[in-house]
């Protein structure tokens, strides 16, 4: 984990590292291979976004990263331990929140509670102070059908960090909300990386959001994927918008992309 | 509105319809009369006992139905083996008319609560068992996905997560089947057991008392409704996050 490496533009500890990775589904008669001899390493600690056309395999990456799809060669290696299967160090937040709706928001932000508590594995946080955190505290005893969209989005990130997981996975978290809510949730995710440095791996759409959330912005190109172009977007430079590394930066990707 | 018509209809001297339907100003004068009691000499039970012994079977057989099929279900579920073996036994008996039990129920249980009990069960229980794999098929697959990557394992993960998303939807279908349990008892009393309201119509067609007949058929109504209402009234308790 401390060991320091210079690949693909990072220059921090390694959270993930892929070598020769290949997922692929098989669907009836029909084997589809989304990723195949894909190698990266994730950087500990930061903001890693993946960008790509539609198809490209990002989310399967992301899967994979998660033990939520095996890996049918290569290795995946977290921390020195090889992902197979889903672990409670590295949680996944889905397109849908799907927070359980028979709980209220505390129950749900307290889910994982009672496992992390049985395995004794790093301190979770109290409940309270994820709700605070994440500015839920007063909503704390409604249900999820009670809440705007953006708030069942926070709750559902409150309830996968609470646990304090190592690694957060996002699969395009915000693409149900609106514009403004979109970004007022990208500071919030910025706020909360401040407060626990929770390596989180981001899958989007959206070039801005990228830029502005990551730490690291990878490109990946369409089957076979491949990585288009990697860059680290922790600069000052990358937290305005309307800066000129900013706008060359997305003119670039999105080139790249379309 | 029903009430008038039937009335009126009913107090037509010396029609025919009113020798079968009599009117409800004279069933309920025999009622009253009678002291709220049916039957003859020491065989009579009061009004109130027949519909207390009636809900009684219907709630504890479908109780028993409820949970005996979310149990089925959650085992089927779970191990496929299981779910392989039992299916096909299941959509067999599945079409089995629960009155079509009676025989088999008055032999092995005898004249009890038990046989009225066991026919409203297997008049509801596979169909929920049915219903209780539907509803788990139906169920957000990343509801487990997520249960388990925070930490969740095994079967006290399936009831934190997969028991309160499917218990609403299998209850509507009880509500939903209860008129066939609700028959189902009925029937059961009517050829087998000596008490209930079922037995109340078998006594007026045994004594050509259509007084009484009418009286069972209102009384049969009425607390299908009850019965109906207090379901509904479980229901919304049980999907208590959406009031």
């Amino acid at each position: 984990m401390v060991e320091k490496l210079t690949v693909n533009a990072v220059l921090r500890p390694v959270a993930f590292s892929l070598s020769d990775v290949a997922v692929s589904y098989t669907r009836g008669q029909t084997t589809t291979t989304p990723l195949a001899n894909f190698s990266v390493h994730i950087g500990d600690g930061e903001i890693t976004c993946l960008l790509g056309p539609s198809g490209c395999g990002k989310t399967t990456l992301l899967k994979a990263l998660g033990g939520f799809v095996p890996a049918v060669s290569g290795s995946i290696d977290f921390g020195g331990r090889q992902i197979q299967s889903p672990i409670p160090d590295v949680v996944m937040i889905f397109q849908d929140h799907n927070l359980f709706p028979w709980l209220t928001v505390r129950q749900n932000v307290a889910f994982g509670l009672r496992y992390a508590r049985k395995s004794g594995a790093s301190q979770p946080m109290s409940v309270d102070h994820m709700l605070e955190l994440i500015s839920l505290t007063d909503s704390a005893s409604l249900y999820p059908h009670q809440l705007s969209g953006g708030m069942r989005q926070r709750a559902a990130i409150a309830r996968a960090l609470v646990i304090r997981p190592k690694v957060l996975l996002l699969d395009e978290p915000f693409s149900a909300l609106d514009a403004g809510l979109r970004r007022r949730m990208q500071h919030l995710l910025r706020d909360v990386w401040a407060s626990t440095k929770t390596t989180m791996v981001m899958v989007t759409h959206n070039i801005e959001e990228a830029i502005l959330v990551g730490h690291r912005v990878i490109v990946l190109g369409n089957r076979p994927t491949s990585i288009l172009l990697d860059v680290a977007t922790a600069d000052k430079n990358f937290d305005d918008r309307y800066s000129s590394a900013f706008l060359g930066l997305q003119r670039q990707i999105e080139a790249m992309i379309e | 509105m029903l009430l008038i018509l039937w009335e009126y209809f009913g107090s037509i001297d010396g029609s025919a319809l009113s020798a079968v339907i009599p009117p409800p100003s004279r069933v309920f004068t025999v009622l009253v009369q009678s002291g709220f009691r049916v039957g003859l000499g020491s065989q009579a039970a009061s009004l109130p006992t027949s519909i207390a012994s009636t809900f009684f079977r219907v709630f504890c057989g479908m109780a028993l139905a409820f949970v005996a099929a979310i149990g089925t279900g959650a085992v089927m579920s779970l191990i496929p083996f299981v779910r392989w073996m039992t299916a096909p036994v299941l959509y067999l008996l599945a079409p089995i008319a629960p009155i079509a039990w009676i025989p088999t129920a008055l032999v092995i249980f005898g004249v009890s609560n038990l046989t009225a009990i066991f026919i409203v069960f297997m008049g509801v229980y596979f169909i929920l068992t049915l219903a209780t794999l539907a509803e788990i098929s139906r169920v957000p697959e990343e509801f487990m996905i997520i249960a388990r990557n925070l930490g969740g394992r095994g079967v006290g993960c399936w009831f934190r997560v997969m028991l309160p998303a499917i218990t609403p939807g299998v209850f509507m279908l009880l509500r939903t089947n209860f008129i066939a349990a609700w028959m189902a008892v009925l029937v059961a009393e009517m050829v087998g057991l000596n008490d209930g309201l079922g037995a109340i119509i078998m006594m007026g067609r045994n004594l050509f008392n259509s007084d009484l007949i009418m009286l069972g058929m209102i009384t049969i109504g009425l607390s299908g409704f009850i019965v109906d209402r207090i379901l509904l009234l479980i229901g919304t308790r049980l999907i208590w996050w959406r009031n």
